[in-house]
């Protein structure tokens, strides 16, 4: 009889969701945008041109030279696609992969929009859209998000909002610079980074866990706290003592042979020392969090911490050390932000903690997912500065709030269909 | 039942946390100044000096602590008198009957200050109390100043009309702003944390946009600066404009707001609803609330609230906006948090605490022209005295809470599900 | 392992919980604990489990003190526990919960996922309990769940088990197979420790009964002791077992439901096509071994879950797809499966939980502001009425004991003209005085001509209260019986079986 077979529940039919729905709606807008405003907006002959060597790396091996792309034709195609996609999500109501759907075709939007920007003829002076410098270009900020995205992987596995990560990007920076500035030694800088993050991360954790505060709350009091604080200091210290926050930009590292591989080469494998340590980074989390011993104590911490207690875990201890943990990345991430801009300045992060915790979301708190949502959000971050010199006729200030608006869109799509770390954001008692 | 309680560190924290919230923020107060000498302390290089004497021979250590209090001391002393009153001074006027302008100034600026921000904190403790986390005030307050300002500074009407109409657009505009997270969150269950801090964002490059690319900047001007509104649309000052004194009819807006919330909250069904919603959602559902009309209504009146502020601020003060308008972490909107959880949600708990930061952001600004201190010591001071605050008695009060199973306790506060 | 524990005694504040509690357990032994819910029971076991120190007596492991600072220590001394609220995480693999926290390593830190996996078959084979190693626990019925915790207890070398409550959520048969596997792992050796308040399954299994009331022992007994019997000891006085019901005399039906079919918070079917009715004067009992769909069908009824087709019609009127507040207004009353979660709002006052339904109507509001003297003056009625033990009707209903809080519920529902009642696992946690009063108040509403609905997974309950017993299983009715049907019956039922003409 069934008592002796493990067979799993009865379960059939699912729910048409109305929260698919929307999305779907949301892409075949995109879609007809695509269609309407870049497609058939352009002129019939207006061309656009994709070149693919990189800026400052001469003498590739391969010169892949320029493609020169149909603009309307291009655009409308991708528009149909797009509908269609939406259709299809509409209709078909899959259960699974429907952010995916959403992610691709943010990219065919991106891609659409970029050709349209700097079609020929037009309004822009540039007729030609260089990919590898743009994805170059954009690294920078990639990077940084993908530091914050695991910092938040680390803590919200363990069961712990990180709001902070903000404020742990800021502090990093300037101490990072302070520290550069100085010493004119990155490791040096790195590793103050690190520190002020953990620091950060030690004062959530502690309000959150020995006084059970709301995490969130804290969160937002930090970041409200570190950003006064930097004002202040960068009044106090950083203006009256500019040897403090001189430039200082990480070098590049180039792999020798890899980084003149065409199109992708000078993207991955020219950069600083730091993104070459977030690449190893994103190895070791994901190793760390899903392979060993110490992972599968993270995740049951946060996803059944009386579970965990049960079985002799201290609960309160891998939180302790999680929460730590991803501060101190974080605060090398503000380090590394800063490496790329060259010294601190007061609110350059703007907002980029923030939407590293929407990556992590997309990425449905695993690190590959969350560098994907990085990626993507890095772009659109980039696009939305680089835009504004092709003279699109779109405001600078309005372009200038399109991340935002996709990081919003992307949230209110996915809470309710994902799934976070059961015990994310509850304080833990023993009861 | 837990063996935590037994396991308390020293009888000082614990004759801390079980004192009244009054006490407690007493002491918050005064170790929250600490923090803030302490800061101070270590970033002034007069004072840094003065205790590195220490390493070479103990007799350094009244010096150490004269520089100490002489640039700590100056430095608060700045900000009493800048935000309260400056003793000598009251005597001098009370004593000559003249020089009262200059005596009430810093009282009138505090009142000034506080006036819109006990506003959009009143905003920020009703969506708290509804469970929901209105992070977003601060766009809020930007739009309700824009809309406030486009419509006192652009259309002409008698002021028995412009005045309310223009408090009123801010209103809107503010309303406007807090719908969108309160829709998603009632139809998505879009977590309004992300929502409200990206459209923060989106709100920052919207005021650059209306200043800089639309008709509602200066005309004739090329920075970022609007309009000026017309007097029909302003909030006058009090005592007039020759006394110097600031302080404005806006401080009856918010007495007006604050009764309003007293009743919203303790009065009214809706204010039941919403405070049943935020203690137990759902209980809530099954005692027939609409939690997504909750929800939305509430987002309502606290961005209306919001924006009502920033229109509040500008008719008061400046009577224009420019592109810094209620920017970074100073904005009254991020400010409302804190003294939102200072006064606890509470319509009279927030008066207080709305005149303790305004008196503290009023008299930092004091501080920053008298000693060079920059103003932003302020905001760490006011984060600092929210996290000695708001964790002992936090816990105190909802302790009897985290007993229970905390699923589905707080819309917000359980992390990102719904 | 011989396991004694001696004057054992744990307070809190002026609440003794354990007061010289002793007993021994013996290897190959199964002694059950019995005792009402709050006679001490679940503090015990979390001071002999590690969760908490007891402020007197000794723990004997073997004949040598022991003392046991936190589960891990519990674990490493060979105690094994399976919780009433299983421990396990719902996202993890069988065998990532059963190694965790002992997990087998290879280099770097790296689980050995395979050697687990081993482990496990073993241990499947050894003590007759299948289990599917790679199976996600969330998937599996609750039955197997429980047996993944028993199999995570022996991986551990437990050589003492304690089963806390281990049948709340089991079929009769289910339960049956489980009193087999206790038998079993006895002969092999290992000491039970099986704590329950349920007279027939003590009668059944135990070796040894040691019955507690109000945190002290008050008595061995053998298995050969009545029900009676034992039951006077777990309560102290002359336990009326039944409840006095008025002849049955249905009127016209109150409640029709057709084909309902509701799905669950995943998606999947939870109710599959149930239809009844139910009659004025009518106590109908929905049976069943939780998670069968009661919950979701509750739900639907009250308004709190959508439904996916069928109807539900009150006195001839289609409420089926109403909102909550419409359905209250239209007189269904709900005492809900959680009450903490469902019924109350812990922080407010006791005054406003009693009209948590219907703060809006008059005279309690008029046109949008509160009428607070009409607020408090019910509440001063209904407390009275109702005896909730408070000290003031402002107090907030944290303060209330689980009883009193659930009168302040039933107060609420029963104060209001009903059409229908819905009561689901109404006395679950409660002592037994509160579990008379609320079955008396059930059946007075009963008896004044009133339709209800009662869900309990409790099968005494279900055969006190009923006047007709529907059995739900797996999202289905399997049959509607009438409580002179035999227990085994009943349970075959709760079970899938669908009943032979001659079982009835």
């Amino acid at each position: 009889m069934s008592l002796l077979d493990s067979s799993t529940k009865p379960g059939v039919t699912m729910a048409k969701n109305r929260r698919t729905r929307v999305i779907a709606v949301l892409m075949a807008f995109v879609g007809f945008f695509t269609l309407f405003v870049f497609g058939l907006g352009s002129g019939a002959r207006s061309h656009a041109g994709l070149t693919f060597d990189p800026v400052n790396l001469a003498n590739a091996p391969v010169q892949l030279g320029s493609v020169t792309m149909p603009v309307r034709w291009t655009d409308v195609i991708v528009g149909l696609i797009i509908i269609a996609a939406s259709a299809e999500v509409f209709i078909r109501q899959p259960r699974r992969g429907v952010m995916a759907r959403f992610g691709g075709v943010a990219i065919l939007f991106l891609v659409a929009l970029l050709l349209w920007a700097v079609r020929n003829p037009g309004p822009s002076f540039v007729s030609s859209v260089n990919i590898t410098s743009i994805l170059v270009a954009s690294s920078a900020t990639v990077m940084v998000l993908v530091f914050g995205a695991l910092s938040g992987v680390m803590c919200e596995r363990s069961g712990v909002v990180n709001i902070a990560i903000e404020g742990q990007f800021i502090g990093g920076a300037f101490l990072g610079s302070m520290i550069a500035s100085t010493t004119h030694n990155f490791f040096y800088a790195a590793f103050g980074g690190v520190l002020i993050g953990g620091l950060i991360g030690l004062v959530l954790a502690f309000f959150s866990l020995r006084y059970r505060s709301d995490q969130i709350i804290v969160g937002v009091v930090l970041v409200t706290m570190l950003g006064g604080l930097s004002s202040y200091l960068n009044l106090q210290v950083l203006t009256p003592f500019p040897n403090f926050n001189t430039g200082n930009l990480a070098a590049n590292l180039p792999l020798p042979g890899l980084s003149k591989i065409p199109i992708l080469g000078p993207v991955l494998f020219n950069q600083s020392g730091f993104f070459y340590a977030m690449i190893i980074l994103v190895g070791v989390v994901s190793f760390a969090l899903f392979k060993t011993r110490y992972g599968l104590h993270v995740r049951a911490v946060g996803e059944h911490p009386h579970a965990a207690a049960s079985v002799g875990i201290d609960v309160i201890r891998v939180r302790y050390i999680n929460v730590v943990l991803g501060g101190a990345i974080a605060g090398l991430g503000g380090v590394a932000f800063m490496a790329t801009q060259g010294q601190f300045q007061v609110g350059y992060t703007s907002g980029y903690g923030y939407i590293a915790l929407a990556a992590l979301i997309f990425g449905r708190w695993r690190p590959s997912g969350a560098v994907v949502a990085c990626i993507i959000f890095g772009l659109s971050v980039y696009l939305s500065y680089d835009l504004s010199t092709y003279q699109v006729p779109v405001s600078g200030y309005i372009l200038a709030m399109f991340p935002y608006l996709i990081t919003i869109a992307v949230v209110a799509g996915l809470i309710g269909r994902v799934r976070p770390p059961a015990a994310d954001g509850q304080p833990y008692q023993r009861d | 039942m837990s063996d935590v309680a037994t396991k308390s560190r020293t009888t000082l924290w614990t004759r801390y946390t079980s004192s009244s919230p009054v006490v407690v923020t007493l002491y918050a107060l005064i170790l929250g100044l600490a923090f803030g000498a302490l800061v101070i302390i270590v970033t002034t290089p007069a004072v840094l000096d003065a205790w590195r004497g220490l390493f070479d021979s103990w007799g350094a250590f009244p010096h150490a602590l004269n520089a100490t209090f002489n640039y700590v001391g100056a430095g608060y002393r700045a900000m009493f008198t800048g935000s309260v009153v400056d003793p000598q001074g009251f005597w001098h006027s009370l004593t000559t009957g003249k020089g009262w302008p200059n005596t009430l100034t810093p009282l009138s600026e505090t009142l000034t200050y506080a006036s819109p921000l006990v506003i959009v904190s009143i905003g920020v403790g009703i969506a708290f109390q509804t469970g929901l986390f209105n992070i977003g005030a601060n766009g809020q307050a930007v739009i309700g100043g824009i809309a406030g300002t486009a419509f006192g500074s652009m259309l002409h009407m008698p002021t028995a009309l412009h005045l309310p109409l223009t408090l009123l657009a801010g209103i809107a505009g503010g309303m406007l702003c807090g719908a969108l997270p309160g829709i998603l969150k009632a139809y998505t269950g879009a977590h309004e944390v992300i929502v409200t801090l990206m459209f923060n964002y989106v709100t920052y490059a919207f005021l650059l946009f209306c200043v800089l690319s639309t008709p509602l900047q200066q005309p004739g001007q090329s920075n970022d600066i609007s309009r000026t509104m017309d007097p029909s649309a302003i909030l006058a000052p009090l005592f007039g404009t020759k006394s110097g004194l600031r302080v404005s009819y806006g401080i009856f807006v918010s007495a007006a707001v604050v009764l309003f919330a007293w009743w919203l909250l303790n009065r009214s069904s809706l204010g039941f609803d919403f405070r049943v919603t935020g203690a137990n959602p759902s209980a809530a559902k099954a005692s027939g609330i609409n939690a997504r009309k909750v929800v939305v209504v509430s987002f309502l009146v606290s961005g209306g609230l919001a924006g009502l502020a920033g229109v509040v601020q500008v008719a008061s003060t400046t009577h224009y906006i420019d592109g810094n308008f209620l920017i970074g972490n100073a904005g009254i909107g991020f400010t409302a948090i804190t003294v939102a959880l200072l006064g606890r949600n509470k319509p009279m708990g927030i008066v207080w605490a709305s005149l303790l930061f305004a008196a503290l952001g009023v008299g930092g600004r004091n501080m920053q022209a008298t000693t060079g201190i920059p103003l932003d010591l302020a905001t760490v001071i006011q984060s600092a005295i929210v996290l000695f605050v708001a964790t002992p008695v936090l816990v105190k009060e909802i302790f009897h809470l985290r007993n229970v199973d905390t699923v589905g306790l707080n819309l917000a506060t359980t992390g990102w599900g719904t | 392992m011989r396991l004694e524990l001696r004057r054992i005694t744990k307070r809190f504040g002026a609440l003794t919980a354990n007061d010289q509690i002793s007993l021994i357990v013996e290897p190959g032994q199964i002694h059950s604990l019995l005792g009402e819910n709050g006679a001490g029971k679940s503090t015990l076991m979390n001071v002999l489990f590690g969760l908490l120190r007891q402020d007197e007596g000794e723990i004997l492991i073997n004949d040598v003190v022991t003392s046991i600072a936190d589960s891990g220590e519990a674990v490493r001394h060979g105690l094994g526990m399976v919780h009433q609220h299983f421990m396990l995480v719902p996202v993890f693999t069988v065998t990532e919960n059963v190694v965790l926290g002992f997990e087998p390593t290879k280099s770097l830190d790296r689980v050995d996922y395979t050697k687990a996996t081993e482990d496990i078959r073993r241990l499947s084979r050894q003590f007759n309990l299948e289990v599917d190693p790679n199976a996600i626990i969330e998937n599996l019925p609750v039955g197997i769940q429980q047996r993944v915790e028993i199999i995570k207890a022996l991986s551990h070398d437990a050589e003492l088990l304690i089963l806390d409550e281990p049948t709340a959520v089991l079929t009769p048969q289910e339960i049956d197979a489980l009193m087999e596997v206790m038998r079993s792992l006895a002969a092999a050796g290992k000491s039970i420790l099986f704590i329950t308040h349920k007279l027939k399954e003590v009668k059944a299994v135990a070796d040894v009964i040691t019955v507690i009331r109000h945190g002290r022992v008050v008595g061995t007994a053998e298995p050969t002791a009545s029900e009676s019997e034992l039951a006077s000891l777990m309560v102290g006085r002359e336990v009326n077992l039944t409840v006095e019901k008025s002849p049955y005399e249905p009127g016209d039906e109150v409640l029709e439901i057709r084909d309902l079919v509701v799905l669950d918070d995943r998606g999947l079917i939870a109710v599959n096509g149930v239809s009844l009715d139910v009659r004025a004067g009518e106590v109908l009992a929905l049976a069943g071994v939780q998670g069968n769909g009661q919950t979701e069908f509750v739900e639907a009824l009250v308004g709190m879950r959508s439904v996916l087709s069928g109807t539900i019609t009150l006195h001839g009127r289609d409420i089926t797809h109403l909102t909550p507040r419409k359905k209250l207004d239209a007189g269904i009353g709900h005492i809900p499966e959680d009450r903490q979660r469902d019924g109350l709002v812990l922080t407010m006052s006791v005054a406003d939980n009693l009209v948590l339904n219907t703060p809006r109507r008059a005279p309690f509001a008029s046109r949008g502001t509160r009428n607070l003297a009409a607020v408090n003056e019910n509440a001063e009625h209904l407390v009275k009425d109702f005896d909730v033990r408070t000290s003031s009707i402002q107090s907030p209903t944290s303060a209330l004991s689980g009883g009193n809080q659930q009168k302040v519920i039933v107060a609420r529902e029963l104060s209001r003209s009903l059409e229908f009642l819905v009561a689901s696992q109404p006395t679950r946690g409660l002592d037994v005085g509160s579990i008379e009063y609320v079955h008396s108040q059930i059946i007075e509403h009963r008896n004044h001509g009133n339709g209800s609905l009662i869900v309990s997974s409790e099968l005494d309950e279900v055969l006190a209260l009923g006047d007709r017993i529907a059995v739900m299983f797996e999202g289905q009715i399997c049959g509607i019986v009438d409580p002179s049907t035999s227990r085994e019956s009943i349970g075959l039922l709760m079970a899938g079986h669908a009943l032979e003409v001659s079982d009835v």
